[in-house]
């Protein structure tokens, strides 16, 4: 794919690569573009032309409305093969990752919204009990998909979804592998105060 | 000898059977795993992509738990929660500041000291002291695996000091061979299986998912070996749709290490619970006379 010339942002740039430098704790400015992320990239097929070394570029660029909503940053699966195969040790996941968390506070619609319900259900339901219930965090993950289909009218999406799940989910039961208790721990307050803490951090 | 545990959410739940058999695995070898008192969840992958501070205070907790407990070593079956909390550790090391702050709200405060192990570095040591080779009652003679790593066993976010090679690690080698099987030389031992994108990204999961198994096919393995229970989840709930979408005809069980150990301790299949599986996984063994 042939990618556009890119741009120099210099009201954006500065600003931008301060706080994700800062935030994931990498050093961008160390890339010199050698791409080794790219080919290791496992999920390279899916992103199209934005591999970790092109977002660094586009942070470095001040071309802040690409670089927080782009195929990237949904569909790195955090693997961590970019980072550990980096020679000047630039781990890009904790850069997606740590876009991610901006595009949120920034109140951006995220490209692929189920990623983003999953973490932000997964985390909520393991603060809640203090331990993750499957079956709770499942039903509260496809709750927010369903509600968000319908608001856009997707019915085909909801059905198709409704039928993988159900499809998963007699597999799981037939081997004993749906969990029905439920548990927790005890000591969750202190997994919320610290939560809370985190909260007022990032504000 | 006892050994501090921390099954996680997992090993509670739909992978229980991962449990069962390190318990008992692990007893036969002398070792008594002592579950931590209520821990926590880890906060897995998600929690660093919600919330960096919460992503090191979860496992930390736990920390504090295995070390007020009195353990000096802990060990954790489950590959992610080994990763976030062996990195949790090294970054409360490396800044003094953020475990004093997180020190403030925990009963049982985090010193730092003990050591987080993988199952694999645990079995690793009964290797070496021969204490394994003397348990192994029946060789799992024609077992062809392939070991699966992914990514959390090698690849972590932050430098924390990895106890087996990066790209080509030989841990689950080394312990499969005592056990008198012929693990197998491939390239997708450390590939990533999409893991949550099996439920939120699936096409992008079901494409790795599908390489990967390309790979063991080629090979001629028989089954895969693996360490972690969402791989393990992955690869086997999925494998018949991957599989068909690619057009292989193949299906290989997908073993977690404990239950070739078990097996080759002459553990029953009852007992591993080896038919909780979704990919038929009995009748590789019966082919083999292992059962």
């Amino acid at each position: 794919m042939t990618e556009p010339a890119r741009e120099f942002d210099s009201e954006n740039a500065h600003p931008m690569v301060k706080e994700v430098m800062e935030r994931s704790q990498q050093n961008l400015l160390q890339c010199y573009q050698c791409r080794r992320c790219a080919a290791g990239c496992p999920v390279g097929e899916e992103t199209g032309y934005i591999t970790p070394d092109r977002l660094i570029r586009m942070i470095i660029l001040g071309d802040r409305e690409n670089a927080l909503n782009n195929q990237l940053v949904w569909r790195c699966v955090s693997c961590y093969t970019c980072g550990t195969r980096c020679p000047n040790d630039i781990q890009t996941a904790r850069i997606t990752e740590t876009i991610k968390k901006i595009a949120k506070e920034n109140h951006l619609d995220p490209l692929k919204p189920k990623v983003a319900h999953f973490h932000d259900t997964f985390v909520n339901s393991g603060v809640r009990w203090g331990r993750l219930n499957e079956m709770e965090f499942m039903s509260f993950f496809e709750l927010k998909n369903t509600l968000k289909d319908l608001k856009r009218l997707k019915f085909k999406a909801i059905y198709d979804e409704l039928v993988a799940k159900t499809k998963l989910g007699l597999n799981m039961a037939r081997r004993k592998r749906m969990h029905m208790g439920f548990q927790s721990a005890k000591g969750r307050n202190e997994i919320k105060q610290l939560y809370k803490k985190a909260k007022k951090k990032t504000v | 000898m006892d050994i501090g545990y921390y099954p996680g959410c997992t090993l509670h739940a739909s992978s229980s059977l991962y449990d069962v058999q390190s318990r008992r695995v692990f007893n036969e070898v002398g070792i008594n795993l002592k579950e931590i008192e209520d821990w926590n969840c880890c906060g897995a992958t998600s929690a660093g992509k919600v919330d960096d501070f919460l992503a090191i205070a979860m496992p930390a907790r736990n920390i504090g738990i295995a070390e007020a407990d009195g353990f000096s070593e802990i060990v954790i079956p489950c590959s992610a929660c080994y990763s976030r909390t062996l990195v949790a550790q090294k970054r409360l090391e490396d800044d003094p500041l953020l475990k004093k702050e997180i020190n403030t709200e925990l009963t049982k405060k985090i010193q730092g000291t003990i050591k987080v192990s993988s199952i694999l570095e645990v079995l690793l040591t009964k290797v070496a002291s021969g204490e394994l080779a003397e348990k192994v009652s029946q060789k799992l003679k024609g077992l062809k695996p392939v070991c699966y790593y992914g990514c959390m066993q090698t690849r972590f976010p932050y430098k924390v000091p990895v106890p087996d090679d990066v790209e080509n690690p030989q841990g689950m080698e080394t312990v499969l061979k005592v056990l008198g099987a012929k693990p197998l030389d491939w390239s997708y031992k450390t590939d990533c299986c999409g893991a949550s994108a099996a439920v939120n990204d699936e096409e992008a999961a079901l494409n790795l998912m599908a390489r990967i198994m390309k790979d063991a096919v080629a090979r001629e393995a028989n089954c895969f070996v693996v360490t972690c229970p969402m791989c393990q989840l992955n690869m086997d709930s999925f494998q018949d749709q991957f599989c068909e979408k690619n057009e292989i005809k193949e299906r290989l069980p997908v073993y977690f290490i404990t239950e070739m150990v078990g097996l080759a301790m002459g553990v029953s299949v009852a007992e591993l619970q080896i038919d909780r599986h979704f990919v038929e996984s009995t009748e590789l063994l019966k082919e083999l006379n292992l059962i």
